[in-house]
């Protein structure tokens, strides 16, 4: 039996990382010794816990109301172990101060860059190359605490918020595992964060560039913007909008294609199919914009050109 | 259509072509980041909307469940 002095884990979060984390620690609990439990504060549609827990015996507690939560940690009286992997919920400074709690929490970004919410976003809005992941302690200071250790992903030219927040989460669980042991032993060497002056927060209600972009702006920019908003159907942001002959229109969905060749049959293949008038090249109204209009009152596509001969299809619903 | 389907699991998630179970996110086939994949790529082909109350574990139970949602999209 190794020595812990933890007698609890308790696992909080939601989604993949939460789920490969959980099974981890359940399959190391019989070298320590301490108990496991589970705490399910935000319901995901496609939630694997309740099984993992089902199948092992460990306890499974929903708990979606914040303060029932802080009151139900704050009760603990074990040494107690919480892990955070992908949760959204805030500790408060007197659970975080309570001497038989430790706090370990997964951030999605390489801190102290990019502190807060939905930081794939703003790492891909920001037109960063690299980002990564980080295990910290948590203390009364939202993703303040000492770093246990970080991991480092580069940032493709394509990719969008869900696949970096996919590949983070991969990178989370590999480094969960590799200082699991110093964690529990109370042996972690961590490092402290300094934070430049006005350090930013990213909050859960701000989101990249308000959601807005002009057709007028560079193509490229529009991309990344569309990109660092994606998450597909999750609802973490509303989808972006933008402006089409002065009126508002949500964007449905866009997809970087192959250059003008694709987008000339394309149009073809559209006008041939539905028998729509596609619309003359609106450079007047909106420069560098290629837009096939299928239908001016409901939904369309624009066209926008990017480098490397791609085109940035575009679908819009008018509001 | 199913040919289509298919080809777009086979993409991102090839186990799916073989599972004959009824929950492949549970029995982990399939996870939340190939669920957007593959409802990103329906749309583009079948130039459909899936609205995030059809992002459901009933609807991605399976290679069937998903051929039925693009079909009962694709009638409305």
């Amino acid at each position: 039996m190794q020595h812990t002095a933890f007698e609890k884990i308790i696992v909080i979060g939601y989604g993949k990382i939460t789920g490969d984390i959980l099974e981890y620690i359940i399959n190391r609990q019989k070298e320590y010794g301490f108990s496991v439990a589970f705490i399910e504060h935000e319901v995901h549609p496609f939630g694997v816990t309740e099984k993992i827990c089902r199948e092992n015996g460990v306890p499974f507690t929903r708990i979606e109301e914040k303060q029932k939560l802080a009151a139900y940690l704050c009760a603990e009286s074990e040494k107690t172990l919480i892990v955070s992997a992908s949760n959204n919920f805030l500790f408060p400074k007197e659970l975080v101060e309570k001497e038989n709690i430790t706090i370990i929490n997964f951030h999605n970004a390489l801190l102290p860059g990019y502190p807060g919410r939905n930081a794939p976003s703003w790492v891909i809005f920001a037109g960063e190359k690299e980002s990564g992941i980080t295990w910290h302690y948590v203390t009364a200071g939202i993703d303040a605490g000492n770093i246990i250790i970080q991991k480092r992903c580069e940032i493709g030219a394509d990719t969008k918020a869900f696949e970096l927040a996919g590949k983070l989460m991969e990178l989370a669980f590999e480094a969960f595992a590799e200082c699991f042991d110093d964690v529990v032993r109370e042996q972690a060497r961590t490092k402290v964060q300094h934070f430049d002056t006005g350090r930013r927060m990213y909050r859960s209600y701000e989101v990249p560039a308000d959601g807005f972009f002009e057709l007028t702006e560079e193509p490229a920019y529009i991309y990344r913007l569309l990109r660092s908003m994606d998450y597909g159907k999750n609802g973490i942001f509303p989808p972006a909008q933008t402006e089409i002959r002065g009126k508002r229109a949500e964007i449905l969905r866009y997809r970087k294609t192959a250059g003008e060749a694709a987008l000339l049959a394309e149009r073809t293949k559209r006008e041939e199919e539905r028998g729509n008038e596609i619309a003359e090249k609106e450079a007047g109204s909106v420069e560098n914009a290629v837009s096939v209009s299928e239908n001016e009152n409901t939904e369309g596509f624009v066209y926008l050109p990017l480098a490397e001969n791609r085109v940035l299809k575009i679908k819009y619903r008018m509001l | 259509m199913e040919e289509k389907v298919l080809e777009i699991l086979e993409e991102h998630c090839e186990e799916a072509l073989d599972y004959d179970g009824d929950s492949m996110m549970e029995d982990g086939i399939i996870d939340s980041f190939a669920v957007i994949q593959v409802v990103s790529d329906l749309e583009e082909v079948f130039d459909i909307e899936i609205d995030a109350k059809y992002v459901i574990e009933e609807n991605f139970c399976n290679k069937e469940a998903i051929i039925e949602l693009v079909r009962k999209l694709l009638e409305e």
